[in-house]
């Protein structure tokens, strides 16, 4: 592996940071707030920090898929690290962890907060804290590539790294055609719900941070009371709308909005994940509407807000879910687990999974039945392999071990059981806000120290669906990347030598 | 990018980010004694004018009891003194406003001392007023409370932004030393960076440049030296290059003429 060169291609990720840092460093200009020296400071180390490999290490049209697993990890590492960067230089309630907390929570859209009074912070931290989720949501990487001109074999090899495998299945086009189509959808949907917000009343940076966070399933909110701060049926409805098309796969949403190639229904997951969605709302408005003070009213709305909002990976709130019936508890969490479809900004274990574990459960009852006949398992007419169902299994298997461990862990270190496994399942399925003293209304400022760091440890296994994270912690990944600087150490001291 | 220019990059952005963070802990530093001048300047002197005030209070009320045993001489000088030792706390308080809704404060201290002292300005003995302590209870000490309880507000509310101006410039000293602390690790980092490349950009060709002309020159080895980056370095080994070759050329002519 050639250091120089992961060094390059992870400069290009932190020049992009640090323009957006200076956008937000120009906004905290514009409302003369105190945020402009940090985030203009952090703005500048995070561009030099970027640039300066561009000025020694040449182009390099070609990477190897080691070399491209260590720039899509390590450059979400990094931006999670120079992210933290405005945070630290604000100080108050930002210690290191917290900052660092933050950061990750933002990149990974998780939407986790160690913030107990998000109100006073100044607008443009607010907008570099809305902007992690926007730059994360589409995956660094992915948004790179989709702004910076061509990088040829090189761009084709993070692409591959950096979607997930399922993803993949909805894109006919070729990498840089997907990239342009998942800026398009994104953008456009960003700019939709900014209109729309304005439209019913929000104003216009509340939009903005809010479109940010909705687009990309994050769920940071400027607001204390998140969304239930504005009281407003109309706002709700507009955010609903659009976490519920961020949750499906934004090549369906191409295919079917732009290009008009038939409906959304024609997807078996999409359909899985409307249905899931609809039962969902249904059940958590039935457990609602049993307590008292709850109108029938208000339990439909804050149940299909609750049940979207979580289902979506996103984690905004219009009311307190911690209080709520344990039947309603219980769905919310089925969904942070499974979160919405593959190829979108959602986190967790992904609809598309639960449809292939649901179709591999019933082959396996039918070829209980026939013992000797061939069942083929169906996605949308195309035949998936035994490899493939057999890697979502293991997948959900992986993930259900990380969530069991990190609960345990968390309650070694003092939290209470519905917390701690709440907190560990928000966190990778980057949902955002738990239960218990984690829930929709609370923060994780009270979580331990070494709680903070197991639980960004979770988001970013969430985020980079596990198997990259683990791979940069193989000893062999190391090697590879030490020999050749080793090599040229050596060669340098042997000749100085002679 | 030329060698020169490569060099001066590097050591440019360590300048630019050290002498940035030292700029803005300098401007952080500055806020700060700004602070604390604000701070003496403004809120002490209020806290300070509060004290005096109450002082007066207390020997107006000493005084009026004394008008009250019979002593007027004695009474209506410490009554005197006092108004004015109070008056000029209230001056320097009233022009001293510096804090939201401070105003409202110094209003109530101005309405409650003039109750009190409509009271006291009237004559007390030889009145039914003199030794009437059930007058004095229910009458003077109530309206002495009242003026006391407004200064005492005043008081409390310089102390509390104090205590809040204190917090920031505790925020701001913190703030001074983080862009310290963050650019010495960026700058020991960046200067690791800066010797790994110069070392993987710049040595390392310059030491297989020197490898290949000595394998031509005692081995007769092909000059094979490729420096992908398009610099002097480069410009160098195609230099050699083309060196070896017309050495070479003129070399089998040497040879062909013999």
């Amino acid at each position: 592996m050639r250091p120089d060169v992961i060094l390059r291609y992870i400069g290009m990720v932190l020049v992009m940071l640090g323009a957006f840092m200076l956008l937000s460093a120009a906004v905290s200009l514009l409302y003369k707030d105190a945020a402009v020296l940090p985030l203009a400071y952090s703005g500048v180390i995070t561009l030099l920090f970027g640039m300066f490999p561009m000025v020694f290490v040449p182009a390099s049209p070609k990477i190897t898929s080691n070399e491209g697993l260590l720039i899509v990890v390590a450059g979400w590492l990094l931006s999670c690290l120079f992210g933290a960067l405005p945070y630290i230089f604000w100080g108050h309630e930002f210690t290191f962890t917290n900052a660092w907390f933050e950061s990750v929570s933002g990149f990974t859209t998780t939407g986790s907060s160690i913030l107990t009074e998000i109100e006073s912070l100044p607008h443009g931290l607010l907008l570099w804290r809305a902007s992690t989720h926007w730059i994360g949501g589409l995956g660094i990487l992915i948004f790179v590539l989709s702004v910076l001109p061509a990088m040829g074999v090189a761009g084709m090899v993070l692409f591959r790294i950096e979607l997930s495998p399922l993803a993949r299945d909805n894109f006919r086009q070729s990498m840089r055609e997907t990239s342009r189509i998942l800026l398009y959808v994104y953008g456009g949907l960003t700019l939709a719900e900014t209109i729309a917000l304005v439209a019913v009343g929000m104003n216009l940076f509340d939009a903005v941070t809010h479109s940010f966070a909705t687009i990309a399933t994050g769920g940071f909110s400027p607001r204390n009371a998140s969304i239930g701060a504005y009281d407003s049926p109309a706002i709700e409805g507009v955010i609903m709308l659009f976490m519920l098309l961020s949750g499906v796969h934004f090549g369906l949403l191409f295919s079917t909005l732009i290009q008009r190639r038939g409906p959304f229904w024609k997807s078996v997951v999409f359909r899985y994940y409307v249905t899931a969605i609809l039962i969902g709302v249904v059940v958590v408005t039935i457990a609602l509407g049993g307590q008292a003070d709850n109108a029938w009213i208000d339990s439909v709305r804050h149940g299909a807000f609750q049940v979207i909002s979580l289902g979506t990976s996103t984690g905004f709130a219009t009311a307190d879910s911690s209080v709520w019936p344990p039947l309603a508890q219980i769905m919310l969490m089925f969904f942070a687990l499974q979160c919405a479809c593959a190829g979108s900004t959602s986190g967790g274990i992904k609809a598309d999974r639960f449809v292939l574990f649901g179709k591999g459960i019933w082959k396996q009852i039918r070829h209980a039945r026939h013992p000797r006949a061939i069942i083929p398992l169906r996605v949308d007419g195309k035949a998936v392999d035994d490899q493939a169902l057999a890697a979502a299994m293991l997948y959900i298997g992986l993930y259900a071990t990380i969530v069991i461990s990190g609960g345990l862990l968390l309650m070694v270190l003092g939290l209470d059981p519905l917390s701690a496994f709440s907190g560990t399942i928000a966190t990778t399925g980057n949902v955002g806000p738990g239960l218990g003293t984690v829930g929709s209304f609370e923060n994780f400022a009270g979580v331990p120290g070494p709680g903070k760091w197991i639980l960004t440890g979770t988001m970013l296994l969430g985020r980079l669906e596990i198997y990259g994270l683990i791979m940069l912690l193989m000893p062999s990944v190391w090697r590879r990347l030490a020999t050749p600087a080793r090599q040229e150490f050596q060669r340098v001291v042997l000749a100085s030598r002679r | 990018m030329r060698l020169r220019l490569k060099i001066l990059s590097g050591f440019l952005i360590l300048a630019l980010m050290l002498s940035l963070a030292g700029a803005w802990s300098i401007y952080e530093l500055k806020s700060s004694s700004f602070a604390v001048e604000d701070l003496l300047s403004e809120n002490y002197k209020s806290i300070n004018a509060g004290k005096t005030m109450i002082e007066a209070l207390e020997r107006e009320d000493s005084a009026v009891l004394l008008l009250m045993l019979g002593r007027r001489q004695e009474g209506r000088s410490i009554l005197a003194s006092a108004d004015s030792l109070f008056l000029k706390g209230f001056e320097v308080a009233s022009h001293n406003e510096t804090i939201l809704g401070e105003d409202a404060f110094i209003e109530a201290i101005r309405t409650d001392y003039d109750a009190y002292k409509t009271i006291w300005e009237k004559p007390i003995m030889d009145t039914e007023r003199e030794g009437n302590l059930g007058w004095y209870f229910e009458t003077t000490h109530g309206a002495f409370a009242d003026a006391k309880a407004s200064v005492n507000a005043l008081v409390a509310l310089n102390d509390q932004m104090m205590f809040e101006t204190a917090s920031a410039m505790r925020q701001g000293a913190d703030r001074a030393v983080m862009p310290g602390i963050v650019a010495i690790v960026a700058a020991l980092v960046f200067s690791l960076m800066f010797s790994y490349f110069v070392n993987l950009h710049m040595v390392s060709p310059v030491v297989r440049i020197t490898d290949g002309v000595k394998g031509f020159l005692h081995e007769h080895k092909d000059f094979d030296v490729r420096v992908e980056a398009r610099d002097e370095l480069s410009e160098l080994a195609d230099s050699i290059r083309n060196l070896i070759a017309h050495a070479r050329v003129a070399k089998e002519q040497g040879g062909m003429d013999q």
